[in-house]
């Protein structure tokens, strides 16, 4: 009986591989076998999607995303206002240039699909090609399209998804918008995860509001570092790499996450940068006060999350 | 006013063409004038050609009031010559039309017969037979010439079949003989067709008529599948598809969808149309349903056969082809672009989007040369810069302050001047120089501001622009 069951597997899986190589979707058997059969494929599916994790190359970062971008779901990023979206939209575009360098060393074609509510690109500005360019993207495999309704970018994005070729696709979205409430946040997450691609939400001038996104990250702007010169000392009064100011407001873990990278787009990777000096660059006036002290084991979203117990509908 | 178009009743009043209405009312007061409306006749006349699609693919309109339809070769479709203009005469009756038609081997012999005479099928060696009683005017001649061969007695196509060519050339004109060796079909005279003709196309007609979109869809994918086998035989992929849809009354829609990739998949084209029919959905009324469905190929391109490897990496183009199909059927064919890199010294020249057309320009390597991207650009930019109130220390130096937004900005460190000069070949002389600023404030915030003009030389009032935020 055994022995059968065992036979039976591998004619299934072998059914499956051969579908794959084919291109097609998975024979009937296979998916029905894979729906009865959760002890058995269900775990083979959960090793391979805890492989399907972008380390970020940041340790603290890493730790609070639980080892770094998932790359089958949905990330949100949201900036408060929008004078700050040149910050975000700088993470979100090192995230895709890391996501497109992945996809890319696999031998895939990686194409990274920008979809833009046409709002949100006239408010700060289109992506600007020898700027992606230099930041480190692909831009030969860059598509980007601008949409004039919420409606229509979700409808693109939910296409793209079920596309298995995008290395990675941004949806910018500007404000909370009534059209995009958790249900519509669920089913493109779910989307995303079937589909095996990153969906990253790019919530331009956005309020928090519940969704369904893995994590949720509020980018605030950082000063950068200084030009280091070839003799390894710093250029005075420069400005190096773009950093960025990560607040963790959604994840699993049960710890606050305030932390500061820069991207170094040469090496292609994050670096993190000291607090101490990030902070002290951080523009703070000297008679600032906090007016509550920074609670311990919330999210950064802190002050305000003592007297919330569920949050309003933003949208 | 003058009367310039009458129907049967009117004609029988004794009413003319060119007389003044005012006359026209005295006659018969019951007159009813419809003002005149070119523009109008003509696109219904447009509208009919449409309908006439259902013949032949070759229709051409003729001057206000009369089509061409080059049946060669169709007219066993519909049962014989006699049934075709059968079928054409009750169905534009059906529909309120009077018209007239012949069938003849030559257009000019058509067109004479079917104002002049009385025939509805003429043979190749009737031609002439027919021709004979008919007037001179029969002949599309100009006024004055049919004026001048009624003056000298010409009054019949008859008097001109046997007369002597040479003193006719002469005395009236190459065009008469032309146009009589064109009726009795001695000169060709080529018909330009309205719409190019497909190079592959497939139809169904309907007993019964199509309401639901639904089965329209099905319909579509059936017609594919016919498509799908002479571009197979042809080895060839149509990139430019259309559904002609004909209504019961008569009235056409032409739907046409693009598509990124040469395609003879017929599930992939019969795709394109659902997106299609979604985008035109409320375009589209069905009225009491459609009784005609074509499906042809516009544009095709050559498409080898592909072989899949079992490398087990699955071809990704079709399936970003797929994707590229979809939006352009959706949202337009301007939706979805790829970035371009140009050489150009001004910042909106040097980078855009161009919308996508053609998958390979994703999947093949453009080179890009290195030169043409400079470092320290901005990440995004705005379309038109925005002018901003700047303080500076010196008149030509980097700004301490800004207002942008309705806030002011107070600046930590600045980058620059870059200079870039205006472009003279393109923009003429006299445009101002930019020099350009990389910015951080005092939170982090980098943008990309320039001024434009150089102090004293160019401007004394130098104006300061955003550009473009950095990451």
């Amino acid at each position: 009986m055994a022995e059968k069951a065992v036979q039976r597997e591998t004619v299934l899986s072998l059914r499956e591989t051969i579908a794959q190589i084919e291109n097609r979707r998975l024979p009937g058997v296979v998916r029905a076998a894979q729906a009865a059969d959760p002890a058995g494929f269900r775990r083979q599916r959960e090793e391979g999607s805890r492989n399907k994790i972008l380390p970020l190359g940041v340790p603290p970062l890493d730790d609070v995303l639980g080892g770094g971008l998932p790359l089958a779901g949905m990330t949100e990023i949201r900036n408060a206002e929008t004078r700050d979206a040149g910050a975000a939209a700088g993470f979100v575009t090192a995230l895709a240039v890391l996501c497109q360098r992945r996809k890319r060393e696999k031998g895939h074609l990686g194409p990274v699909l920008w979809i833009s509510q046409g709002l949100a690109s006239r408010e700060a500005g289109l992506p600007y090609a020898p700027g992606l360019k230099s930041y480190g993207l692909d831009i030969e495999r860059f598509l980007f399209v601008s949409i004039r309704t919420v409606k229509d970018a979700l409808w693109v994005a939910e296409t793209a998804l079920s596309v298995p070729v995008f290395a990675a696709v941004v949806l910018e979205i500007r404000g909370n918008p009534a059209c995009l409430a958790l249900s519509e946040s669920r089913r493109l997450h779910v989307r995303a995860r079937a589909g095996g691609v990153p969906l990253l939400l790019f919530r331009q001038a956005g309020e928090e509001e519940a969704s369904s996104a893995f994590f949720r990250l509020q980018i605030k702007p950082a000063s950068a570092g200084e030009r280091p010169l070839p003799d390894g000392s710093m250029l005075c009064g420069s400005i190096g790499h773009p950093a960025f100011h990560v607040l963790v407001e959604k994840s699993r873990a049960y710890a606050s996450a305030d932390i500061f990278l820069e991207w170094n787009a040469h090496d292609r990777r994050f670096y993190p940068i000291e607090q101490s000096v990030a902070s002290q660059a951080d523009g703070q006036s000297a008679n600032s006060v906090d007016p509550f002290s920074a609670s311990v084991g919330r999210s950064s979203g802190a002050d305000q999350m003592g007297r919330l117990l569920a949050y309003a509908r933003a949208s | 006013m003058r009367l310039v178009a009458l129907d049967t009743l009117a004609e029988r009043v004794g009413l003319r063409r060119g007389q003044g209405a005012a006359e026209a009312r005295a006659m018969c007061p019951s007159l009813d004038v419809i003002i005149d409306d070119p523009a109008a006749d003509r696109a219904f006349l447009e509208g009919l050609a449409d309908w006439c699609d259902r013949y032949t693919p070759l229709v051409a309109l003729d001057g206000k009031d009369g089509l061409f339809l080059d049946i060669s070769g169709c007219a066993h479709l519909h049962g014989g010559e006699k049934a075709l203009v059968d079928d054409v005469l009750s169905r534009l009756f059906l529909l309120g039309i009077e018209a007239r038609a012949v069938i003849s081997s030559s257009a000019g012999l058509s067109w004479a017969v079917a104002r002049y005479g009385n025939a509805a099928v003429i043979a190749p060696e009737d031609a002439e037979r027919v021709l004979a009683p008919l007037p001179v005017a029969a002949l599309r001649l100009p006024a004055e010439t049919v004026a001048l061969l009624e003056r000298v007695g010409l009054k019949e196509i008859g008097d001109l079949l046997h007369a002597p060519r040479a003193p006719l050339t002469r005395r009236f004109g190459s065009l008469l003989l032309l146009r009589l060796d064109q009726a009795r079909g001695h000169a060709d005279e080529p018909l330009s067709p309205r719409l190019p003709v497909p190079s592959f196309s497939a139809e169904r007609r309907l007993a019964e008529p199509l309401q639901e979109e639904e089965h329209i869809l099905e319909l579509a994918r059936h017609l594919s599948h016919d498509v799908r086998l002479s571009l197979e035989r042809h080895g060839e992929g149509g990139r430019l598809f259309e559904l002609l849809l004909i209504r019961v009354d008569g009235r056409v829609f032409r739907i046409q969808a693009h598509a990124a990739v040469p395609l003879n998949d017929a599930d992939r084209i019969a795709a394109l149309f659902r997106e299609r029919l979604q985008a035109v959905h409320d375009d589209l009324d069905a009225g009491y349903g459609f009784e005609v469905l074509r499906l042809s190929v516009l544009r095709s391109e050559r498409l080898d056969p592909a072989q899949q490897d079992f490398s087990g990496v699955p071809d990704e183009s079709q399936p970003l082809a797929a994707f590229a199909d979809k939006l352009c059927a959706r949202f337009g064919p301007d939706c979805l672009t790829f970035a371009t890199l140009a050489e150009s010294h001004l910042p909106e020249r040097a980078g855009g989007f161009a919308p996508l057309t053609d998958v390979a320009a994703v999947i093949g390597s453009r080179p890009v040369d290195e030169k043409a991207c400079p470092e320290n650009r901005p990440l995004r930019i705005f379309t038109h810069p925005e002018l901003v109130e700047a303080t500076a220390e010196v008149p030509d130096g980097a700004p301490r302050s800004f207002n942008w937004r309705k806030t002011q900005y107070r600046v930590a460190r600045a980058e620059g001047p870059e200079r870039v000069a205006a472009e003279w070949w393109i923009d003429g002389e006299g445009h101002p120089t930019r020099d350009y600023f990389r910015i951080e404030d005092q939170e982090g915030r980098r943008f990309w501001l320039f001024r434009e003009g150089l102090y004293g030389r160019e401007t004394s009032l130098p104006r300061w622009f955003m550009h473009g935020v950095f990451a």
